[in-house]
């Protein structure tokens, strides 16, 4: 993130990507992996036009419903967690009254995993968004909290101290200190927050909504369709990749202080 | 004689709820506007707690600090310090502007014009990692005068410099005194440092002032002349007892 490397290039990023693409071509085209395992790319891409704007076969056209639902629940669910984690880990970090407080309680949740609550959601909030914002924001709170608590902990003194002697001491030292101070790690804790939401998001999805791209790769399931299960994660990959860097261009542009090198 | 605008009386500081080993003890002095203090002692000697203590960081446990007529209870921009390490928040360029109250264009002007105080306008736009330390104390320095403080507090803010650099700030800090008539009260345990700067030099040691010695130097002073070299050397005795 904004670090100067002595020789950038540009296409550093895609080696990766391309390899693996040019490898699973040359997988299913050579026939060395039977298509009822792999679909070849070409006729994953063919599934993925149809998904989008295609108007004739079995989920043509559904793309954009898909992903504005999951986008909505994905949203709601992360603002959720980042409306709880960021304030709760911000104090827990300074006051070791309330860490003493929450972190026996955080920590135990934490290793549930998120898929254990899934029954239990169904139960709470029924099939559809509710139960799906519950899991991502259960999920996305805690890199949230435990990342802005790590942050606010790694303030040094000094600096609120010198913030005080400023006239930054209270409510006015913690968005001006505090928060800019903590940003580096709160920075990270959202990225893994916002990451982990999607994974939770097609778990929600994987229930029997309507819509999402949860939904999306079941109902492909059902159909038996592997082209379009395989569409459906490559777009959840670069829907996931589209909001990190959002997230980052965001923070980075409102905030001085996501601009630091940690 | 006019009101002191300082006024330390009795301060007594322990870091134990029942105060025991007490860092300062009943210590008392005060300080008149426009005067140059520095408080000289070995390290250890409680001369930071002081420091701190006036600044509102600590509180007492006994006696009392009081800045122009009113007891310290906190920390406020009426006792700026410069830190001894570096406390620039990374995230600012500069960090000239962050507590000049007003619009923000007074803002910038003011910063400006401390930044231009102390020679630091070619790098108005760096942040903190980019500065040198000579640099770095000179942007806090600037932070704190931007604050027009009634008593500037530093904390051996050059301890970390080359000898270079050390004497430049020196001579930038006494042309600002002179100019701005700021009441600085300034820590170190360099007996020539103290010479060098202060009107008036406390000795420190054991939680105490042991002794206040008036440096009646012509200024500006040269840190080669017999005379300030006497008086470091006198400083120096006076630490060894």
């Amino acid at each position: 993130m904004g670090r100067q490397q002595p020789h950038k290039r540009k296409w550093t990023p895609w080696v990766l990507p391309m390899a693996l693409l040019a490898a699973w071509w040359a997988a299913t085209a050579g026939q060395w992996v039977p298509p009822y395992l792999l679909p070849p790319p070409a006729q994953v891409l063919a599934a993925a036009k149809v998904y989008a704007a295609g108007d004739k076969g079995p989920m043509a056209g559904r793309f954009f419903a898909d992903a504005a639902a999951s986008l909505v629940r994905v949203g709601a669910g992360f603002s959720l967690a980042v409306a709880l984690g960021l304030p709760l880990g911000l104090v827990s970090g300074r006051r070791a009254a309330v860490n003493r407080f929450l972190s026996a309680t955080i920590n135990g949740l934490r290793a549930v995993p998120g898929i254990a609550w899934l029954p239990l959601a169904l139960v709470w909030f029924g099939i559809g968004l509710k139960t799906t914002v519950f899991l991502v924001a259960l999920a996305a709170f805690f890199p949230v909290y435990l990342n802005a608590q790590a942050g606010a902990r790694n303030v040094p003194e000094l600096w609120l101290q010198a913030g005080a002697m400023m006239g930054a001491s209270g409510a006015r030292g913690v968005f001006r200190v505090l928060v800019p101070g903590a940003m580096p790690h709160v920075v990270t804790g959202l990225r893994l927050g916002l990451g982990i939401s999607w994974a939770y998001l097609v778990l929600g999805e994987l229930t029997g909504v309507p819509h999402g791209l949860g939904a999306a790769i079941m109902d492909a399931r059902m159909l038996g369709r592997l082209d379009l299960i395989v569409a459906g994660i490559l777009i959840i990959a670069l829907l996931g990749r589209a909001t990190d860097r959002l997230l980052v261009l965001f923070l980075t542009t409102a905030f001085s202080s996501a601009r630091r090198r940690p | 004689m006019t009101q002191p605008l300082l006024t330390v009386s009795n301060l007594t500081k322990s870091f134990h709820p029942d105060g025991r080993n007490p860092v300062l003890k009943d210590l008392s002095f005060t300080a008149h506007k426009g005067r140059f203090l520095c408080i000289l002692g070995p390290s250890g000697c409680g001369k930071t707690t002081l420091l701190k203590t006036i600044a509102g960081f600590l509180p007492p446990t006994g006696g009392t600090v009081e800045v122009a007529g009113r007891p310290v209870t906190r920390p406020g921009p009426d006792r700026c310090m410069v830190f001894q390490e570096d406390a620039l928040f990374p995230w600012l360029t500069i960090n000239v502007a962050f507590a000049i109250p007003g619009k923000k264009k007074r803002r910038l002007e003011l910063a400006r014009f401390h930044l231009h105080a102390v020679g630091l306008s070619h790098a108005a736009t760096h942040l903190p990692h980019q500065l040198s330390g000579g640099m770095k104390q000179r942007a806090a320095l600037a932070r704190a005068l931007a604050l027009s403080p009634q008593i500037l507090l530093m904390d051996e803010p050059f301890g970390s410099l080359d000898t270079q650099a050390k004497a430049q700030m020196q001579k930038l800090l006494l042309t600002l005194w002179a100019q701005l008539a700021q009441t600085i009260l300034f820590v170190t345990h360099d007996p020539t440092e103290a010479a060098t700067l202060a009107d008036k030099v406390l000795i420190m040691g054991n939680g105490r002032i042991e002794k206040t010695m008036e440096i009646n130097l012509q200024r500006p002073r040269n840190r080669k002349d017999v005379e300030l070299f006497r008086k470091a050397n006198e400083l120096e005795e006076e630490l060894k007892v």
